[in-house]
């Protein structure tokens, strides 16, 4: 697995001519980002292509059409899309439509001083707020989690990460539609957020993968409890969502993946769980796949259940045991 | 006959976006938001305790926000949907009826009694979800409380004309109103998505027979609202008795001892409820 790129220091590219105004720049960044000068906008795309910087600050000239224009079409593709640019305006710069400059943040070149850095750092802040929510549940997805996981892993946290997804799904959607599946991922969503943040209202994290895969983070002690909630919480919530004569009988008619007919039984959530004190993670993927297993394992069970990993930790002190 | 034009009365009872609560409540309620570590369930007791709570609750998790309305009809399901801070700041904006505190008072603990009441005969019957009848239980009233609100004088009328005529105070509704308190409460839960169940039981508690989707927990919420009236329990706007349903009391068939099993339960809660206040 590729290690991921998570430089200590943020990048920042810079689009400027004004020699002047490009050191005040440098200046103002120095000690927290680092940051990379171009002169001009073509010159500056190989790079960005290549690298995703942090942030985008261009100086905007009165006359130059064309670097908006490339400016524009860059920011048009939702690969891009996520990168802030923020503009430094010429005085008297007369702009009658925020289409024709695709930009998320812009400051006066009069007031470069005063606000420059306050500018640049709330828009690498937003625009880290916002990576990717998931439009069902409005929850992080997969490049905030494995940013939320690796950060923990850097500064060498103990923490459980936990696994969930949800049992006969897909049959249900069938049965039901998508619609209606839907509702099923929002409020699955909404317990798991809820009752994490309960039990821990700060440095927790909640994200959701996509589909029925959902994780959460939560301190090593606590990661049980809640997942014993969260499976409380779902079976006594998940009747309402079947039609009562479906609940009565308990199972549902449906097809498998396969397309063949069958009966299901009524939705249960299968949560794996792993803590870092069981033995040491470099990369968040290893987490992740070992998550993955222990929720794997978990469904094996008929109806909701928790699985956490013990095996690691049991031969951590078995070995102890014998050094003694 | 009414003077009160229909349109209008529904008009303005569907603009109605919060339902005030008793002071009692309001000055537990403080202590409640300031407590720092609340638990869900505590909270989410507190709430179900209180119609005009429980309705804001409700009103909000099943809003179009959330994207599943006409879902949820139980406070610990919307407490865990909503999340304790969203919860808080709910709570944050509840307000007092100043007027009317007598009957406002009475209609509370009548309320109360029928949530536990429905409940324990919900729990009798085994349904799936004792809770969710509980919570009809609750709100069954909550048209009165509109009314009030929104008509003081017409309500004081009807209930003097109640008391005058002695008829009920659903036949002195209609006739002040042109609609009932059943009407009313079943247009509000409509407007603000409560699920289908849920609005069944409020527009038919005084006519079980004509649920269709919900008939037992609609006759368990009739049944209850009378065995509440017959102990004297609260105030509901009057005080005859009426006669329970007999297809309704036929369809819940509980024993002799079940009734009175029902009624210490309500009384057990009732005493624990003033130990509160």
């Amino acid at each position: 697995m590729p290690q991921p790129d998570y430089p200590a220091m943020k990048t920042v590219v810079v689009i400027c001519k004004d020699i002047v105004l490009t050191n005040a720049i440098d200046r103002s960044l120095k000690g927290s980002c680092q940051s990379v000068v171009f002169s001009n906008m073509p010159s500056a795309l190989d790079y960005i292509y290549n690298s995703i910087p942090n942030l985008i600050v261009i100086n905007i000239l009165k006359d130059d059409p064309f670097s908006i224009n490339i400016l524009n079409d860059f920011k048009n593709d939702p690969m891009f899309h996520q990168i802030p640019v923020l503009a430094i305006l010429p005085e008297h710069f007369n702009l009658s439509h925020w289409d024709s400059l695709m930009i998320e943040d812009y400051i006066w070149k009069q007031d470069f001083e005063k606000d420059f850095i306050l500018r640049a750092n709330l828009c690498m802040m937003r625009s880290e707020r916002i990576v990717e929510i998931n439009p069902l549940t409005r929850l992080p997805g997969n490049i905030s989690i494995n940013r939320e996981l690796q950060e923990r892993i850097v500064r060498n946290e103990n923490f459980a990460f936990g696994y969930a997804d949800l049992d006969s799904f897909k049959p249900f959607n069938d049965r039901y539609g998508f619609g209606r599946g839907d509702e099923v991922i929002k409020i699955t969503g909404r317990l798991i957020l809820n009752i994490v943040k309960s039990k821990q209202p700060q440095g927790s994290f909640v994200g959701h993968v996509g589909g029925d895969d959902f994780v959460f983070i939560i301190d090593a002690g606590l990661s049980e409890e809640a997942a014993a909630e969260i499976i409380k919480a779902f079976d006594s919530i998940i009747p309402t969502f079947y039609d009562a004569g479906d609940f009565a009988q308990g199972f549902i008619k449906s097809f498998d993946r396969k397309g063949k007919a069958s009966t299901f039984p009524v939705m249960s959530i299968s949560i794996g769980i792993v803590e870092t004190r069981a033995r040491l993670f470099s990369h968040y993927g290893e987490i992740v796949q070992l998550a993955a297993e222990m929720k794997k394992f978990a469904k094996q069970f008929q109806g909701s259940c928790f699985k956490s990993d013990r095996r690691i930790g049991e031969e951590i002190k078995e070995q102890s045991r014998k050094k003694k | 006959m009414s003077n009160i034009d229909q349109k209008l009365l529904r008009h303005k009872v569907e603009n109605i976006n919060t339902l005030p609560t008793v002071p009692t409540v309001l000055k537990r309620l403080s202590a409640i938001i300031e407590k720092p570590r609340i638990t869900m369930v505590e909270i989410s007791n507190f709430i179900s305790n209180d119609p005009a709570l429980t309705s804001k609750v409700l009103k909000m998790v099943n809003s179009a926000i959330y994207g599943f309305p006409g879902r949820i009809s139980s406070v610990s399901h919307a407490t865990m949907l909503l999340g304790l801070n969203v919860i808080k700041g709910l709570l944050l904006g509840v307000s007092v009826f100043e007027l009317m505190q007598k009957t406002m008072n009475g209609l509370y603990e009548h309320s109360l009694a029928c949530a536990v009441v429905s409940r324990t005969i919900a729990q009798k019957k085994g349904l799936k979800d004792p809770e969710e009848v509980s919570v009809a239980g609750l709100l069954h009233d909550i048209g009165k409380v509109v009314l009030m609100l929104e008509f003081q004088k017409e309500y004081e009328a009807a209930m003097k004309e109640a008391q005058t005529k002695r008829i009920s105070i659903f036949e002195a509704e209609q006739n002040q109103f042109g609609a009932t308190h059943a009407h009313v409460g079943s247009w509000l839960a409509e407007k603000w998505r409560f699920p289908r169940n849920l609005i069944e039981v409020m527009e038919f508690h005084h006519r079980p027979a004509l649920a269709k989707n919900a008939p037992l927990e609609t006759a368990i919420v009739h049944l209850a609202d009378i065995l509440v009236r017959a102990r004297g329990c609260g105030f509901a706007g009057e005080n005859l008795v009426p006669a329970v349903h007999p297809a309704a009391f036929e369809l819940i068939a509980l024993a002799e001892a079940d009734i009175k099993d029902v009624l210490k339960e309500m009384e057990n809660n009732m005493e624990a409820a003033e130990d509160l206040s």
